[in-house]
């Protein structure tokens, strides 16, 4: 028998991301890279070893093979333990039946038998879709005090902007009184940020009960969260006012990097109270040559810079040969941009060469994109917002 | 499974390293912007299948424990055999101190004892290389020799009154070897590697004991060469390596890494070198930097001018501090207004603002850890 814990942290990692178009292609999305030398999961990974929470479900479906290798048996992020740790959990055939994940609350039905193992107090839901800190345990201690069935965690967005979002309405004791999902008149700018903490007893009983309604899509977000409101359970919501970026777009994706280049930075990655924790490929510092110039950028282990890097995010194992510029540009592990080519405004995916004098992107526009391990031929010019795979032609 | 285990020995004389060896042993040495001396050597055996790796350790060894730790990093961290530590202790045959890599092996022979593996690669900890071990493994094995000693014939690695040279036959046989000779007369200078079947080192520590000798080299082997008795042979190891014995060696080194060609030499895709993680961020670069033929490690904030440099992980570089020809290890920082050059600062060094310390490049400037300037 395994020994209780009070919280067990469930990721839902199983999303295509196809909003991310060719750069989820072949990976999901949480394995996605981010700033250099992480990948998006690396964050609620870190923040559950950083909150203490050591026993990690991670449901995953679309793309998994890169995205089990990248978490392995859990050591990068302290979580390779014989009493918990971080397990990856895909659909699987139970009896007769056999199905895909069908919802985000069914995800977590079909996982039911992986978190009785733990007699948990407390089930945290989180997903693999932002950039961000943030201390769960304080949030598990807010749920706790307020003796709610349910914490969303929510942050403030722009009043314009929240129609895009699920919204909350809340009182003064921060008790949700109403919950729309992307209203067109919003009476409140609180915006779920995807984060829940749920009394177990309850979440247990309210998923038997949606997974038995045929007429349910067995999503929190749809199902779950207002059958709770309308039978008037306790759902607090919890304000979080730090960094919180949605990478869920090739623009947002590109923006949650340059994020990284202002000063001072908006999430501080130097924090050494609070680390994010990533899987590391084990090469050598980068090394920028002779005649190399780099600024305002962010560089990692094994890469090599031998042109002209600016404003910029290179991740390991990259090389800029003589001659080319990178500008505005997220490059991600192990391309190369070869001699004399021109990369702005742009994200290069893993292993993709740029051949020289190529140009990738405008200095304006949409963000243009290089899928990965794709051979962008010498001396063509990709504009602004297009996306280069298999089946473009020159 | 290899059926090899490897001994690493890391007792060697440190004087010339000055502060640098001051707190820690050549072994626990950072290099190359974020190793140590010996992630270089358990790299090379590690990947070449090894996964008994006994490390012998003399004095200074709280950071080389510190670096080890579980063996984890080095995937040593299994059920059956991984990484173990072995330091002095005392017992009543047992002094304590080794006085020699004899007495170390005999005070660890319950280890040698217990390990299954039939061959064990005895190493040294003061060299920097990354071989192709099964190469050297698998040459040991066919050629049915009791010993095969790795060597490089590379001049950069001779030095006056110090260290093991070989006389090699064309057949590879060892039939002269000479221990700290004034000059060495022989070019094959031996790698401090190699390779014996377990027991037959076990014979030869207990002979070695009960007459009183304490270097394996000049007092066992040399008698063996002599006698004839024994199949010594010699291995060449024709890729880049250096001995970290002075801190001008440990300089030279450094710089040689700074050449593209050395680094890919040194890190070939198939011999990756391990190391023990901190997980910090990638490098940061200001708007208005300089920063040229250097290598940086994650962590580092970059203001200023860097040239012929190597930094290693977290290191600070202000807005108008100038380093030039430095190694700067963990943590140090330069601030504003500094200019450095030849120097090497040990980790968490200061170097305080519009400080100038600029040494000859024949004996560079070395601050020790923690001290501010």
């Amino acid at each position: 028998m395994m020994r209780k814990k009070t919280c067990v942290a469930m990721l839902l990692a199983g999303g295509q991301g196809s909003r991310l178009g060719i750069l989820t292609k072949q990976v999901a999305k949480p394995a996605v890279p981010y700033g250099g030398k992480y990948r998006i999961i690396d964050f609620p990974l870190s923040n559950c070893t950083n909150s203490g929470i050591d026993t990690v479900g991670v449901l995953t479906q679309y793309q998994p093979l890169e995205l089990n290798a990248y978490i392995g048996n859990g050591a990068s992020w302290d979580l390779d333990m014989n009493n918990g740790g971080v397990f990856v959990l895909p659909p699987y055939q139970k009896g007769k039946v056999g199905e895909w994940y069908r919802g985000t609350a069914n995800a977590i039905y079909q996982n039911m038998a992986f978190i009785e193992q733990y007699h948990p107090d407390y089930v945290l839901i989180l997903s693999g879709d932002h950039i961000y800190k943030m201390d769960y345990n304080k949030m598990l201690n807010f749920h706790v005090r307020h003796g709610a069935d349910a914490t969303i965690a929510v942050r403030e967005v722009p009043w314009e902007e929240a129609s895009r979002f699920g919204i909350m309405a809340t009182d003064a004791d921060d008790n949700i009184i109403e919950f729309a999902e992307k209203p067109k008149q919003p009476k409140s700018n609180k915006a779920s940020m995807g984060v829940y903490i749920f009394t177990w007893e309850k979440l247990r009983a309210y998923l038997t009960a949606d997974e038995a309604d045929k007429s349910s899509s067995n999503d929190f977000g749809k199902n779950i969260i207002p059958k709770m409101l309308a039978d008037k359970q306790v759902m607090c919501a919890y304000m979080f006012d730090g960094y919180w970026k949605d990478v869920g777009t090739i623009e947002s994706l590109w923006e949650a990097n340059m994020d990284l280049l202002s000063t001072p930075m908006p999430i501080d990655l130097h924090d050494k109270k609070w680390r994010i924790y990533a899987r590391t490929p084990g090469y050598p510092p980068h090394y920028i040559a002779k005649g190399a110039t780099v600024s305002g950028s962010l560089v990692t282990e094994g890469s090599q810079v031998f042109g002209h890097v600016e404003h910029s995010v290179l991740f390991a194992g990259v090389t800029v040969e003589e001659g080319a510029e990178v500008i505005d540009a997220v490059v991600m592990p192990g391309a190369v941009i070869k001699r004399g080519a021109v990369v702005r405004r742009s994200i290069i995916a893993e292993n993709a060469i740029v051949g020289p004098g190529s140009f990738v992107g405008e200095e304006t526009g949409n963000i243009a994109v290089v899928g990965h391990g794709i051979n962008v031929p010498a001396g063509v010019s990709v504009k602004a917002g297009v996306q280069v795979d298999e089946e473009t032609t020159f | 499974m290899k059926d090899v285990m490897g001994v690493i020995y890391t007792g060697e004389s440190d004087s010339r390293l000055r502060e640098l060896t001051m707190l820690r042993a050549i072994a626990a040495l950072p290099v190359a912007g974020r190793y140590r001396v010996i992630d270089f050597l358990l790299s090379s055996l590690v990947n070449c299948g090894i996964r008994n790796v006994g490390v012998i350790m003399q004095k200074n060894y709280h950071s080389l424990m510190d670096h080890l730790g579980s063996g984890k990093e080095w995937d040593l961290h299994g059920k059956h055999d991984g990484l173990y530590m072995l330091p002095p202790f005392l017992t009543r045959e047992n002094m304590g101190v080794f006085s020699g890599i004899v007495d170390a092996l005999r005070s660890n022979a319950n280890y040698l004892s217990r390990s299954k593996q039939e061959y064990l690669v005895l190493c040294g900890s003061s060299m920097i290389f990354n071989a192709h071990m099964d190469e050297f493994i698998q040459h040991h094995i066919d050629s049915g020799a009791d010993i095969t000693m790795m060597y490089t014939k590379l001049p950069s690695m001779q030095r006056d009154e110090y260290g093991t040279y070989l006389a090699v036959a064309e057949d590879g046989k060892v039939t002269d070897l000479e221990v700290d000779p004034t000059h060495p007369s022989y070019p094959a200078t031996f790698m401090h590697v190699s390779i014996m079947k377990r027991e037959f080192l076990r014979s030869l520590v207990d002979k070695g004991v009960a007459h009183g000798q304490h270097d394996l080299n000049r007092d066992i082997i040399l008698p063996m060469i002599q006698a004839g008795h024994a199949k010594i042979n010699a291995w060449e190891y024709t890729g880049p390596a250096w001995r970290i014995d002075s801190v001008q060696a440990y300089f030279n080194f450094s710089m040689d890494v700074l050449k593209t060609d050395i680094r890919s030499q040194l890190f070939p895709e198939d011999l990756p070198v391990y190391t023990k993680v901190r997980d910090e961020m990638p490098a940061r670069y200001g708007d208005n930097v300089t920063c040229i033929n250097s290598l940086v490690a994650d962590g580092c904030i970059i203001e200023g001018t860097v040239e012929n440099s190597i930094l290693f992980r977290g290191v600070r570089v202000a807005p108008d501090a100038h380093i030039k020809n430095c190694i700067i290890m963990q943590d140090g920082q330069v601030h504003s207004g500094a200019y450095i050059e030849n120097c090497i600062l040990d980790k968490q060094a200061v170097i305080k603002r519009n400080a100038r310390l600029i040494g000859p490049s024949a004996y560079p400037i070395v601050i020790a850890k923690n001290v501010v300037t």
